[in-house]
């Protein structure tokens, strides 16, 4: 499994202020969707393909404001992917420690972690829906297969690569195996943990979106597939920026937990917590 | 965000450590394990423990196996449709991404303008645009090539990025005191440096590839492992499409081993063995030339 | 050493912001075929005023000229070496010495065979076709200085070279590039934080204190040549680190490092 982010890209790119950044983000934004609604003013882009803007703003707006007929189904979706996040990731975690502490259980799982690695989850769809129903639990379901690798294989390498000098640290200090899995191996392995949690939370809405189109009665995937098939255009494209939207909220959601648990990472945090613990210092 | 990542996890952990030594003692182990599995399994199914119809006996599958790739032959279509799919979709998506990483590598503007949408694509669940790529595309089997590009470009493209970004500013400075073009800077080192994180993101790519294509048909399709696995499903022939889900694993895991070989063979300064059989194969060519 | 000057700085300043100054009001001449060292604590600006010289980096304000030309960009009459050896991992020993050829785009029998030549000099015999992971540390930074040979620049910028490795091989390496470079046409700048080596090394160090990054001294080392390890324990020798140790001391005082 890997870790693939954006954090890399931001590397180089020279500082501008944050007025600057935005009002040129802003403009190219606007060139673009102006450009587009004008290609669909003036016929050069068929509707029925690429809806104009304004008509897929219009749909969103009727969609939250005026029938308010998303919320339940931004909610199923969001339900599903969490339940199946929350499920899938402590399968992963669980599996990973547990492989991590016994050389011989990993010895023995390994192969059918590569069975796991080299399969694609959501190819168990169709398996899924006929195990779990049509209903949220199969959602459910799928989610928590597909997201379950990234937390194992990152925790797994997290709690196995662990600096030579540091655990020899450990050995000479007296340490107990308790207190070197919870003081060395959890915080140094709490990076790639936290990767594996992001890729968890993507391939989670993944799941929970994917197990929709194969077969559900509520949810934002089954309704776009319903626009979609009923060459709704501007409606699908609506659900599409609501998926994104989902998608952007919990990955910001997992942004922010990284940024709180590892503050050791970042100047600024770094400040915070030490005047933090400064301020709580007390010889008694 | 400064979180930086080996790129590639499952290449430091070597999971099947023991396993791919191909020791003689382990694997036997591992397969008696295997057996006792399966053996508990259609114990349970036919003594009524488990579901057969859900969870159909080994015993079972290994017919059905037998069947759909011999007596009924059906499958080899259907994973030949899929692969096309796949590895066309794969081979645009790869060009893609590798492409626009390029061009935001070489211009900062273009990169500088890319960030907000690389940030909303990376957060959007790409195969979520599955059934409006249907609808533009038809149900056949552009839709599905669709699908798996736009499903894998991102790996490559991240990883592409990554990899070119991550050019030592020593390097740099070395080609410019020699008086290198941009030309020569790029291809003579960020394309090499950038090389085994490249690798990683296509190997990615072609995992990806595949689900996008299988998602693809299920939303809709008339052939390929997909939707013959949701008619098996469907019908509840479960056994039939535990075969095309094994057949699956199998296709992926020789897909994984051929990227790894290429990695193996392409990134050879990684690798002592490999090193050491081109060093002697350079030294003799260097010999025979000054010789003459 | 009434020599042609090669190089020289007249109120050289570069500074990254208003406040970081890394290098200010450098005045200095370098006479032809010298070797000069330049000694300081980190970040006291010792590299970026080597990157002036060379040309990577654009100065604030001030003159630097090499041969009586300013310096816009980089030279091939300048060669460089840093810290890390820098080299290709994909390309043996021999391929990366030729690198600088590559790069100009004459890669011929005589380049090839000037490669060859240059690794047996800096002791890599029997390695020329090993990569750079099969080489020690010791052994890459040998296959740099045969790059950097390898340039034909008779103006050598060494950024802290040996920096990385063990005392011992850093001595027996510092010997070798002496041998190497003690040539009439070639003129060494040697940046290091070690006070030792720099004197070791040098016909005259350059001592220079951070924050702003000056040089605060500029002393000759009278020392005879050719300079062995023996050297170091001598009187002279030691009041000549003395010397050094008082410029610096003289302003570091108190500041945390």
């Amino acid at each position: 499994m890997s870790d693939v982010s954006s954090d890399g890209i931001l590397k180089g790119v020279k500082e501008l202020s944050l007025v600057h950044k935005l009002s040129m983000h802003l403009g190219v934004f606007v060139i673009l969707i102006g450009g587009w609604e004008l290609g669909s003013r003036l016929g050069y882009v068929n509707e029925l393909i690429m809806p104009p803007p304004t008509a897929i703003g219009y749909r969103l707006y009727e969609m939250f404001f005026i029938t308010g007929s998303i919320y339940w189904h931004y909610f199923v979706t969001m339900f599903e992917a969490v339940c199946g996040f929350i499920i899938g990731v402590s399968i992963g975690l669980s599996l990973a420690v547990t492989s991590a502490i016994s050389p011989v259980f990993r010895r023995y799982w390994a192969p059918y972690a590569v069975v796991f690695n080299v399969t694609p989850g959501i190819a168990v769809t169709p398996f899924i829906i006929a195990w779990f129903g049509f209903g949220w639990s199969s959602k459910i379901a799928l989610a928590a297969l597909v997201c379950f690798f990234p937390p194992f294989i990152n925790t797994l390498t997290g709690l196995l690569y662990i600096d030579k000098d540091a655990t020899e640290l450990f050995r000479s200090l007296g340490a107990n195996r308790k207190q070197y899995f919870w003081k060395l191996q959890i915080p140094s392995a709490l990076p790639i943990i936290i990767a594996g949690l992001k890729l968890a939370m993507t391939g989670a809405l993944i799941g929970a979106i994917v197990a929709e189109f194969f077969s559900a009665s509520e949810g934002v995937g089954i309704l776009m597939q319903r626009f979609a098939f009923r060459l709704n255009m501007d409606g699908s494209f609506a659900a599409l920026i609501v998926m994104s939207l989902m998608g952007l909220s919990l990955f910001t959601l997992m942004e922010y937990m990284d940024v709180k648990v590892l503050f050791w990472r970042r100047h600024s945090r770094m400040e915070e917590v030490s005047k933090k613990r400064k301020a709580k210092w007390s010889i008694n | 965000m400064s979180t930086e990542l080996d790129t590639d996890v499952s290449h430091n952990i070597e999971i099947g450590g023991d396993f791919k030594g191909g020791l003689g003692g382990a694997m036997i182990r591992h397969l008696i394990i295997l057996l006792v599995l399966l053996f508990v399994w259609e114990m349970a199914n036919r003594t009524g423990m488990g579901d057969p119809l859900l969870l159909p006996r080994p015993t079972d599958i290994v017919l059905s196996i037998w069947k759909i790739y011999v007596t009924q032959g059906n499958v080899w279509y259907h994973l030949w449709v899929t692969f096309k799919e796949a590895m066309l979709g794969c081979l645009i998506g790869c060009i893609i991404g590798i492409g626009l990483a390029t061009a935001a590598v070489l211009s900062d503007v273009f990169r500088q303008f890319l960030k907000p949408y690389i940030i909303i694509v990376e957060a959007t669940p790409r195969i979520a645009i599955g059934p409006i790529l249907v609808t533009w595309f038809g149900f056949g089997m552009s839709s599905k090539v669709a699908l798996a590009a736009l499903v894998c470009f991102f790996a490559p493209f991240v990883n592409t990025i990554t990899g070119l970004l991550g050019v030592e500013e020593e390097s740099y400075e070395l080609f410019r005191s020699l008086g290198a073009t941009r030309k020569q800077v790029f291809w003579r080192l960020m394309i090499p440096t950038a090389l085994p994180t490249m690798n990683a993101g296509l190997k990615l790519a072609v995992g990806s590839a595949f689900g996008g294509a299988l998602v693809a048909e299920f939303i809709s399709a008339q052939a390929g492992m997909g939707i013959l696995m949701a008619r098996y499903t469907m019908s509840l022939n479960m056994p039939s499409a535990f075969a095309g889900l094994l057949s699956i694993t199998l296709y992926g895991f020789i897909l994984f081993r051929i990227m790894e070989f290429i990695d193996y063979k392409v990134l050879y300064w990684r690798t002592d063995e490999l090193m050491e059989k081109k060093s002697l194969k350079r030294s003799l060519a260097w010999k025979k030339e000054m010789q003459s | 050493m009434a020599d042609e000057v090669v190089i020289e700085a007249k109120g050289l300043t570069k500074a990254f912001t208003e406040t970081v100054i890394a290098v200010e009001d450098a005045i200095f001449q370098i006479p032809k075929g010298s070797f000069i060292s330049l000694v300081g604590p980190s970040g006291c600006g010792k590299s970026t005023l080597l990157r002036l010289i060379a040309g990577l980096i654009d100065k604030t304000d001030g003159n630097i000229s090499v041969r009586n030309a300013e310096v816009t960009g980089p030279r091939k009459d300048i060669g460089l070496m840093f810290q890390k050896a820098v080299l290709l991992e994909w390309r043996t020993a021999i391929e990366n010495v030729l690198l600088p050829n590559e790069i100009r785009g004459d890669v011929g029998p005589e380049a090839k065979q000037k490669a060859w030549d240059g690794l047996q000099l800096v002791g890599l015999k029997d390695f020329e076709f090993s990569f750079p992971r099969q080489l020690s540390g010791g052994m890459q930074q040998r296959v740099a200085l045969a790059r950097l040979l390898q340039t034909g620049a008779d103006i050598m910028l060494l950024d802290e070279p040996f920096g990385a490795l063990d005392e011992f091989t850093r001595e027996r390496l510092n010997v070798e590039l002496l041998r190497i470079v003690d040539d009439p046409e070639i003129t060494t700048i040697f940046v290091t934080h070690n006070i030792t080596e720099a004197i070791f090394l040098a016909d005259k160090v350059f001592v220079m204190t951070p924050r702003p990054g000056r040089i605060a001294a500029m002393i000759d080392i009278n020392l005879p040549k050719p300079r062995t390890i023996e050297m170091e324990t001598t009187p002279e020798f030691n009041a000549l680190i003395k010397e050094v140790r008082d410029v610096l001391s003289g302003h570091l005082d108190g500041a945390p490092l």
